[in-house]
């Protein structure tokens, strides 16, 4: 999952990035509007972090733009709590909205709820045969005995289960799991898929010659 | 409460003189009325009683008729105060002379005379002789049969005009002694005058109270402008400041009450809304060092750190501690300056020396970014309070500093200008757009909309208040791309400085 932070303040950007990242999470950041724009019309991400006030282009104004192109989950970060600014927010095309200041766990919670709501997934707990993936505890089990994955096998794993059915290209896969700072080469994909399926079966995840991998629902 | 208004006093009074306006004028009426449906019966008496005493007259003698005998009354004739002694027996006021010769027993009323009192009925004229000694003379057919001897007394020479019950009836003393009684019933002017009277009523009762109803029109015309006024204020009262009067009738004094009213409502308004902004700005303001704190120590806490990373989230909260102090500080002077709590001092020293000691303290800041600063500081006395001017500078020199471009210039000087100290600092930076112009000493107000410049947005607003405490002005000018001047004018109380030396 690969989140874009915008947000001006550096201190609470910093630190938002790496409670994000250690949840697992690609995250991508930007501490002024322009960038912010850029860098969420040019990558798919799983979810935006908005701050409203921002230097160059403020949130409002991205959201109106990017509206235009893309359908990412945005939640908006702001200081202002009047109703007005929240019922603005959503109308615009906001998925979310957090006043700040706000608590990580609720931040957190609230950024899952929005991955899995655009992945039409209602709850948290996903389970596709003897598999099951909570992606609250952001830990899985099969057969009922919990299974132990890296964060990057994990992630991997609940892109691959929130999109089953689908094939899900390699660059997609690569762009969904690293973030910009990333240089991971991309056959990285082959060997935590090729772990996972040591860890759970060979037959869960299945390779498609020249397309790329798939979870069959 | 009804009884207290406005309004129902206003009715009373106006009820009270329009009943007395009335009633003068129907009483006067009523008079006039009277006098008239009289005048014609009382001449017509008049005329009776002349005629009467005309037949009444003896024949002509070497004294002229009428004349009265010049000789004192005898003693038995009764007293000269005879008019108040309405019960004695005599009932005369002037005996008759003893030479007046006596008449006849029964008076015979000549025809022509008669015939003025022809008939029986209830409208005929009637008239009752008494002579001087009492006896009845003569009396006409009309005479009501309830007149009584009685009715004489109190007759005078001069005829006495008077209404006896519905009888209207003359009492003449004739030279000669005799007492004349001429009357006839007032029954038809009486009923006439009944008629009147209530017509007066009806007619003075329908006026008033059309009266009383326009009264209280008029009133509650009147007082209606109060009441809107009141039940806006009400409203005010109740919290919501965007009421106003409705303000039809510019001119009367209700709608310059009105407008002043709605003036006032409009400051107290702007007033409220910038103390709700300034406390949302301000709650804001403070709302991102917290949510900075929070997430830092959130993150930090959610695993083993080394201490390398502790160190970074204390750092970070370092920062945003300090920069609430920075806050909670600037918002203190602010109130302390709004409260005008702070007296000034008004101590003498050179403004020169004062930007000197800024600029050096601030260079560090301006050396980064290769900015210089360019002096032209002429010796400029001044009284007041140092270190709050040293502030205002201070502040002056950051903004210029902030928004200069790298390797830009900062220019301050100092003069005297007629009565005033004058300090200008200029800048070579992208300058204030001239939107932004106006709203820049407003609080909480930033040219661009971040908060990531660690600057608060109140420091020209504390400098503007500062300088205006002191009597003086601080204005900007600028044009985009060319740098911004900010020009303070300090005006110097020559009275003042001069008690202080």
């Amino acid at each position: 999952m690969r989140i874009l932070v915008v947000e001006d303040e550096v201190d609470l950007l910093t630190s938002l990035a790496k409670a994000l990242r250690e949840e697992g999470y690609a995250v991508d950041t930007s501490g002024d509007g322009e960038e912010g724009l850029y860098k969420a019309e040019s990558w798919e991400y799983d979810a935006i972090v908005l701050d409203i006030m921002l230097p160059k282009l403020d949130g409002w104004e991205i959201l109106q733009r990017l509206r235009k192109t893309k359908k990412t989950p945005i939640l908006m970060l702001t200081a202002r709590d009047a109703s007005r600014d929240r019922v603005r927010g959503l109308d615009t095309g906001a998925d979310d909205y957090l006043v700040k200041p706000f608590d990580l766990a609720e931040l957190l919670a609230r950024l899952r709820a929005l991955i899995r709501r655009s992945a039409n997934q209602t709850r948290s707990k996903i389970e596709i045969g003897d598999v099951t993936i909570d992606t609250a505890a952001k830990n899985i089990s099969h057969k009922g005995h919990p299974v132990s994955l890296t964060a990057r096998e994990y992630s991997l794993l609940e892109f691959l289960s929130l999109h089953r059915g689908e094939v899900v290209t390699r660059t997609t896969l690569y762009e969904h799991l690293f973030d910009e700072d990333d240089s991971s080469l991309s056959n990285l994909l082959d060997v935590h898929v090729s772990n996972i399926r040591k860890k759970i079966g060979p037959d869960f995840i299945t390779t498609r010659r020249g397309h790329g991998y798939c979870i069959e629902g | 409460m009804f009884f207290k208004s406005i309004r129902f006093r206003l009715q009373l009074w106006y009820g009270a003189i329009l009943l007395v306006v009335l009633s003068g004028f129907g009483f006067t009426a009523y008079q006039l009325e009277r006098a008239r449906e009289f005048r014609n019966l009382d001449a017509e008496l008049h005329r009776r009683v002349s005629a009467l005493t005309s037949a009444l007259r003896p024949p002509p003698r070497d004294r002229g008729p009428g004349e009265r005998p010049l000789g004192p009354p005898p003693l038995d004739e009764g007293r000269p105060d005879g008019p108040r002694d309405r019960s004695g027996p005599r009932p005369f006021r002037d005996g008759p002379p003893e030479d007046f010769p006596p008449r006849p027993r029964e008076f015979i009323l000549p025809p022509q005379q008669a015939r003025l009192f022809e008939g029986t009925e209830t409208n005929a004229f009637y008239f009752v002789l008494w002579s001087r000694d009492g006896k009845e003379l003569s009396r006409s057919a009309a005479v009501p049969a309830d007149l009584s001897e009685s009715e004489r007394n109190g007759a005078s020479r001069t005829p006495e005009i008077r209404l006896r019950g519905t009888l209207r009836e003359i009492l003449l003393a004739t030279p000669s002694g005799e007492i004349i009684l001429i009357g006839r019933s007032a029954a038809t002017e009486l009923a006439d005058l009944r008629r009147v009277k209530w017509r007066f009523l009806a007619v003075g009762s329908i006026v008033a109270a059309f009266g009383l109803a326009g009264g209280w029109w008029i009133a509650t015309r009147a007082i209606q402008p109060v009441q809107e006024i009141s039940a806006t204020a009400v409203k005010i009262a109740a919290g919501d400041l965007s009421q106003r009067i409705n303000v039809a009738d510019t001119d009367s004094e209700l709608g310059q009450l009105a407008r002043v009213l709605n003036s006032t409502f409009a400051r107290l308004d702007a007033a409220f809304a910038q103390q709700t902004r300034f406390t949302a700005d301000a709650a804001h303001e403070l709302r991102t060092p917290i949510s900075v704190m929070l997430t830092q120590t959130q993150t930090a806490l959610t695993r083993e750190r080394n201490p390398a990373e502790y160190r970074e989230t204390i750092e970070a909260c370092q920062r945003a501690t300090q920069r609430m102090r920075r806050l909670i500080e600037s918002l203190l002077a602010l109130a302390r300056l709004d409260a005008g709590q702070e007296i000034i001092l008004r101590e003498r020293f050179d403004l020169a020396d004062t930007a000197r000691e800024c600029i050096d303290s601030i260079t560090p800041l301006a050396s980064e970014r290769g900015i210089k600063f360019e002096c032209d500081l002429a010796p400029t006395e001044y009284d007041g309070d140092a270190e709050q001017i040293a502030q205002v500078i201070t502040n002056l020199l950051t903004n210029a500093i902030h928004y200069n471009k790298d390797k830009g210039r900062v220019s301050v000087s100092t003069k005297e200008e007629g009565d005033a100290a004058v300090l200008t600092v200029t800048d070579t930076g992208q300058g204030i757009s001239t939107d932004d112009l106006p709203h820049i000493f407003e609080r909480f107000f930033r040219a661009e909309k971040s908060r990531s410049s660690g600057r608060n947005g109140l420091g020209l607003a504390i400098s503007k208040a500062i300088i205006e405490k002191h009597g003086g002005m601080i204005d900007v000018s600028s044009e985009a791309g060319q740098g911004a001047e900010f020009i303070v004018r300090l005006p110097r109380f020559s009275g003042d400085s001069g008690a202080r030396k």
